[in-house]
């Protein structure tokens, strides 16, 4: 069941600024910050920029106030990532064509940003996605639609549902997470055993 | 049916004809059998097998115009071009029961279905493909709106019938009275997600191209097909190294279309050397290579070490291919 090489996971990118794009739309979360601040410097002068930040992070980085200094137009943060990617959403439905998205941070919440810029139609060459921080993976439970974020263990109990959950080595691009499926269904209580993901 | 252009090909009859506007004719073309044609998607098109006089066996290309959910006929509209090289003039001179081959539908102009709203640019006869995408858009319950340039209302026949069907969505031009649609005004300050198709004649898809490049949009939210006409030039000799068959290419006919009357069949999609499909290695040439395509990069046309066999051809001589 378990395949190795993960093909599937995403392949990221180094933010670097599109230069046709009438608004940058850069958006990140907690070590995300040095690509976000980076990336500022790089665009032209005088263009239409927004920042939106998260300070959430699994590892404690916190760049909001170089950021702060950083953007040089509209600026929001937000406690959580579930919050800022509400805000990407809203900000996106009123956002024309010509609008580039510039996505800083963890795996999960990369995967959670996409599936709002998916809603949108966000392609390739309008969205960019530069992977700040550890490898820990975001989960989604084919069983509950519930998702786990910052799993490092190949079996886990489900936080949805409960059920054990084997973390299979296949990131969907549409939910924007590895997939979890139940260890034991064909027979109850018997597991793979316990181990360290390749994070 | 005869053998040559339609080797290959499935038969149908022409079932109804009827002239909608000057020099353009709708074609409803019925299975022999009786049954049902393949089935297609918006956007697509079918190659219409053409017997002329002399033994010349052309393949035309036609956008796909009746229903995607309805394949008990398909219906074709030509426009006639009186300096071609006589595909549409065979197309305009069909009667009610005559005898046709037609390829199974391709689809290289098709509705992106994940976009939030869709916006069509057409002109001329390139309004055939909106019939179908517009009734899948419909269906789909997907916002979408058409912008028709017609040159003067004795031309918008199609036009008039597809805003009888669509509604307010279609907005009609008539270009020699108002001039050309404003088409920064259509890209301008559209919502994310937006999507542009464009069909019609190059200078218009040009147009539109550029005008939404300046506007920020990016290249896979921007969609075209365009028919390009067939160039005439002169006969040649086609060697095929394999096979070791020598073919004569008479000037108003294509290597492809020569290949195919020949019932040799190779890869293809879009007979207008964009798709890359029937990309063949020239072996030796005692002779020039008209490149008409826009697949193969400046160098490798510069070298003449491959051609595109739908679209371009040898200026005279024997031109040996890897077949």
């Amino acid at each position: 069941m378990l395949i190795t090489g993960i093909k599937s996971r995403p392949v990221y990118d180094r933010l670097t600024p599109f230069p046709e794009a009438l608004l940058h739309l850069v958006v990140g979360q907690g070590s995300g910050g040095t690509a976000m601040s980076r990336l500022i410097a790089e665009i032209a002068p005088g263009a239409d920029i927004e920042v939106m930040y998260s300070t959430e992070s699994f590892t404690g980085q916190n760049h909001l106030a170089a950021l702060k200094d950083a953007a040089p137009g509209r600026f929001d943060w937000f406690a959580s990532n579930a919050a800022l990617s509400q805000a990407l959403h809203d900000r996106l439905s009123q956002a024309f064509m010509g609008t580039r998205l510039y996505l800083a941070g963890s795996e999960s919440f990369i995967g959670l940003a996409m599936k709002v810029a998916r809603q949108f139609d966000l392609n390739a060459d309008e969205v960019l996605r530069e992977h700040c921080g550890s490898l820990v993976r975001r989960v989604w439970c084919v069983h509950c639609d519930t998702y786990s974020e910052n799993i490092t263990q190949r079996v886990f109990s489900c936080s949805g549902c409960g059920k054990p959950l084997v973390v299979r080595d296949h990131y969907s691009r549409l939910m924007g997470a590895f997939m979890g499926v139940q260890g034991d269904a064909e027979v109850p209580g018997e597991l793979p055993e316990a181990s360290e993901l390749d994070t | 049916m005869n053998a040559g252009s339609s080797v290959g090909l499935i038969p149908v009859i022409v079932t109804q004809v009827e002239d909608v506007s000057p020099g353009v004719r709708l074609l409803r073309l019925s299975p022999e059998d009786g049954h049902y044609l393949p089935g297609f998607s918006g956007g697509s098109h079918i190659t219409v097998g053409i017997d002329l006089d002399g033994d010349i066996h052309l393949r035309n290309a036609y956008s796909l115009m009746s229903s995607p959910y309805d394949t008990s006929h398909y219906e074709i509209a030509v426009r006639r071009m009186d300096s071609g090289r006589g595909g549409s003039r065979f197309m305009h001179r069909l009667r009610e029961g005559d005898r046709l081959g037609v390829s199974s539908p391709v689809n290289l102009f098709p509705i992106q279905i994940h976009g939030k709203l869709h916006i069509f640019v057409a002109g001329g006869i390139g309004i055939t493909p909106l019939f179908p995408q517009l009734e899948e858009l419909e269906r789909a319950g997907a916002a979408f709106e058409a912008h028709v340039s017609c040159r003067t209302s004795e031309d918008a026949t199609l036009a008039h019938r597809l805003s009888g069907r669509f509604g307010s969505n279609i907005n009609i031009r008539y270009t020699s009275e108002t001039g050309r649609q404003d088409f920064a005004a259509i890209l301008s300050r559209r919502p994310l997600g937006s999507h542009v198709y464009i069909c019609g004649p190059s200078a218009m898809i040009a147009d539109v191209r550029s005008t939404a490049r300046a506007l920020g949009w990016s290249n896979s939210h921007v969609h075209y097909e365009q028919f390009v006409e067939q160039k005439t030039g002169k006969a040649f000799d086609l060697k095929l190294a394999r096979s070791g068959l020598t073919l004569r290419v008479p000037a108003q006919v294509s290597p492809l279309e020569v290949l195919e009357a020949n019932g040799i069949s190779i890869p293809y999609l879009c007979r207008g050397g964009a798709c890359g499909q029937c990309e063949t290695r020239i072996l030796q040439s005692d002779c020039g290579i008209e490149h008409n395509d826009v697949w193969l990069s400046e160098s490798v046309k510069a070298c003449n070490s491959h051609f595109m066999p739908c679209i371009s051809r040898a200026d005279g001589g024997v031109l040996v291919i890897d077949l």
